[in-house]
C-alpha cells in the first residue's frame, strides 16, 4: 500500500502542495487529473522521493520514506517503478541494454537471466525486434513502451506514470495507453497522472482531481465524470471535453 | 644560405637522436593525460556535489593551477619543493608527469563539469527511479554521455598538453625540444635541429587530431 499523508511541498516561497493525502491500496489504479501547475507531477515525484516533501509522511508498505536514510530510500525505489513524460531512456545504451542495466546492477541478476526477462517484456510491449536498436532510432511511442518495459524489468510492486503520453504525437498515444491498460488488467498497482480523460474513465478505480496544490475531489470515475461535486472540477471538465 | 645547407648536413647524424625524443614527450603527455583525466573527474564530482568543503577545495585547486604559469609550477615542483623538504635529487621525469597531470586536472575538471551539467537531469532521475545508487549512475549513465559530448574539448586539452611538454626542457628532461637545443649547441647552428622538432610536433598533433576524430565518430554510433 502507498500512503501519502499531509504532504506539503514548497519551492522557495511557492507552495506547490498544500496538505495532500492519498491512499492507494494493492491492485488499485488511481488516476490524478487537473490543470497544469496544480501539483500533480510534484505529488507523484514525492511518492518515490524524487522530490523531498517539505513536510508530511510517505509510506510504501511498512517503510516510512520520509524518515529513511537516502541509502534505504534507494532500496525502496526498486519496488516503485516510474515512467516519465520524456521517457529518459539511456541514449548510449541499446534497448536491451536499457532493460538489463538496473536488474543486473541493482538486483544482481546474471546477464542471461536479465536478458531473458528483458526479452519477455519487450515481447509483451511488442518491440522485441527493436532490442538492438539505440533509442534515437525509435518513435516516441516506441520509446515510451521501452521505458515502461525498463521499469517493469525491476519487477516493481507499484508503478507511477507521470503524463506518459503528453509528449507523444497523437497517433502514438493509443499504443502506449494499451500497454498501460494491459498492465492495469494484470493487477498492477498504479498511480497515473494524465490528461487522457477517456483513458482515465476506462482504467481508473479512483479519479483524483487536483487544483492549486490540493486534492479537491476523489471519487470513482463514473461518479466524477458524470457529476463532479466541486465547481472547479465542473469547470475543468467542461473546458477539456 | 651556405651556412644553412651545411647546417642541415651537420644535423643529419643527429636526426634519430632528436626524433626519438618524441617518445619522451609523448610519455609525459600520456602519463599526465591519464592523471589529469582521473583527477579531473574527481574534481568535477566535488564541484557538482553537495559537500561544501569539497566544492570549495576543488574550486580553489582549479583557481591556483589555472592562475599561475605552468613553467613556474614546474620549477617549483622540481627545484623548490625538493629543497624545502630535503628530498635530494628527484627524478625530473616523474616530476614533470605529476606537475602536468595536476595542472591538466584543473582544466579537465572544468570541461567535465560542463559536460556533466549538459546531460539531461532526467537521466539521473530515471536511474534513481530504477533504484540505481549514485556511483553506478555517474559511472555508467552520466559520465559516458558527458564524455561523449566533451570529446573534442578533451582532445584539445590533450593536444595542448603534448605541445606544452616542451616546457620540461627547462628541468633537464631530454625530450624533443631539449634534444634539439643540445644538438644546436653542438653544431653551432640552431635552425635545422629546431625545424626537425617543429615538424615532429606538428606530425604528432595531426595524428592526435585524426585519432580524436575517429574516436568521436565511433562514439556517435548511438546518435
Amino acid at each position: 500500500m502507498i500512503d501519502a499523508e499531509h504532504i506539503y511541498k514548497n519551492f522557495g516561497d511557492i507552495h506547490v502542495l498544500k496538505d495532500v493525502t492519498l491512499q492507494v491500496n494493492k491492485g488499485e489504479v488511481v488516476v490524478i487529473i487537473g490543470p497544469s501547475g496544480s501539483g500533480k507531477s510534484t505529488f507523484l515525484r514525492c511518492i518515490n522521493l524524487l522530490e523531498h516533501p517539505t513536510s508530511g509522511k510517505v509510506m510504501v508498505d511498512e517503510d516510512n520514506l520520509t524518515t529513511m536514510k537516502p541509502k534505504q530510500v534507494i532500496k525502496v525505489r526498486e519496488k516503485v517503478g516510474m515512467v516519465f513524460q520524456h521517457f529518459y531512456l539511456f541514449p548510449h545504451k541499446t534497448v536491451l541494454e536499457n532493460l538489463i542495466y538496473a536488474p543486473m546492477k541493482v538486483k544482481g541478476l546474471s546477464k542471461d537471466d536479465a536478458v531473458k526477462r528483458a526479452e519477455e517484456l519487450l515481447n509483451k510491449v511488442g518491440l522485441l525486434e527493436k532490442k538492438n536498436q539505440y533509442p534515437n532510432k525509435l518513435s516516441g511511442g516506441q520509446k515510451q513502451r521501452v521505458a515502461i518495459a525498463r521499469s517493469l524489468a525491476m519487477e516493481p510492486d507499484y508503478m507511477l506514470f507521470d503524463e506518459p503520453t503528453s509528449a507523444l504525437d497523437p497517433e502514438m498515444v493509443k499504443e502506449v495507453l494499451d500497454v498501460i491498460q494491459s498492465l492495469a488488467e494484470s493487477g498492477m498497482t498504479m498511480i497515473i497522472v494524465t490528461h487522457e480523460m477517456g483513458f482515465a474513465k476506462q482504467v481508473a478505480n479512483k479519479v483524483v482531481f487536483m487544483d492549486d496544490g490540493r486534492i479537491l475531489e476523489s471519487n470513482t470515475p463514473e461518479a466524477f465524470f458524470s457529476h463532479p461535486s466541486t465547481e472547479r472540477a465542473q469547470d475543468f471538465l467542461e473546458k477539456i471535453l | 644560405m651556405n651556412e644553412l645547407i651545411s647546417g642541415f648536413k651537420q644535423v643529419v647524424p643527429s636526426i634519430p637522436y632528436i626524433v626519438s625524443g618524441i617518445w619522451v614527450s609523448l610519455g609525459i603527455a600520456a602519463g599526465a593525460a591519464i592523471l589529469g583525466f582521473i583527477g579531473g573527474i574527481l574534481l568535477s564530482l566535488c564541484k557538482i556535489g553537495r559537500i561544501k568543503l569539497l566544492r570549495g577545495l576543488a574550486n580553489m585547486y582549479t583557481s591556483v593551477f589555472r592562475g599561475t604559469p605552468l613553467i613556474l609550477q614546474l620549477a617549483i615542483a622540481y627545484f623548490g619543493i625538493p629543497q624545502i623538504f630535503n628530498m635530494g635529487d628527484v627524478n625530473p621525469l616523474t616530476c614533470a608527469i605529476l606537475t602536468f597531470g595536476l595542472n591538466s586536472a584543473a582544466y579537465m575538471s572544468e570541461i567535465i563539469r560542463g559536460g556533466i551539467n549538459a546531460v539531461d537531469k532526467g537521466q539521473l532521475e530515471a536511474a534513481k527511479a530504477l533504484g540505481v545508487s549514485y556511483w553506478p549512475t555517474m559511472k555508467d549513465i552520466i559520465l559516458p554521455q558527458a564524455i561523449k559530448n566533451i570529446l573534442p574539448a578533451i582532445m584539445n586539452e590533450f593536444i595542448t598538453l603534448t605541445k606544452d611538454t616542451a616546457l620540461v626542457s627547462t628541468i633537464t628532461v631530454t625530450e624533443l625540444m631539449r634534444r634539439s637545443q643540445i644538438v644546436a649547441a653542438n653544431i653551432y647552428n640552431y635552425f635545422p635541429p629546431m625545424l626537425i622538432s617543429l615538424v615532429m610536433y606538428y606530425i604528432i598533433v595531426m595524428i592526435l587530431t585524426y585519432l580524436g576524430r575517429r574516436l568521436e565518430r565511433r562514439m556517435r554510433r548511438s546518435d
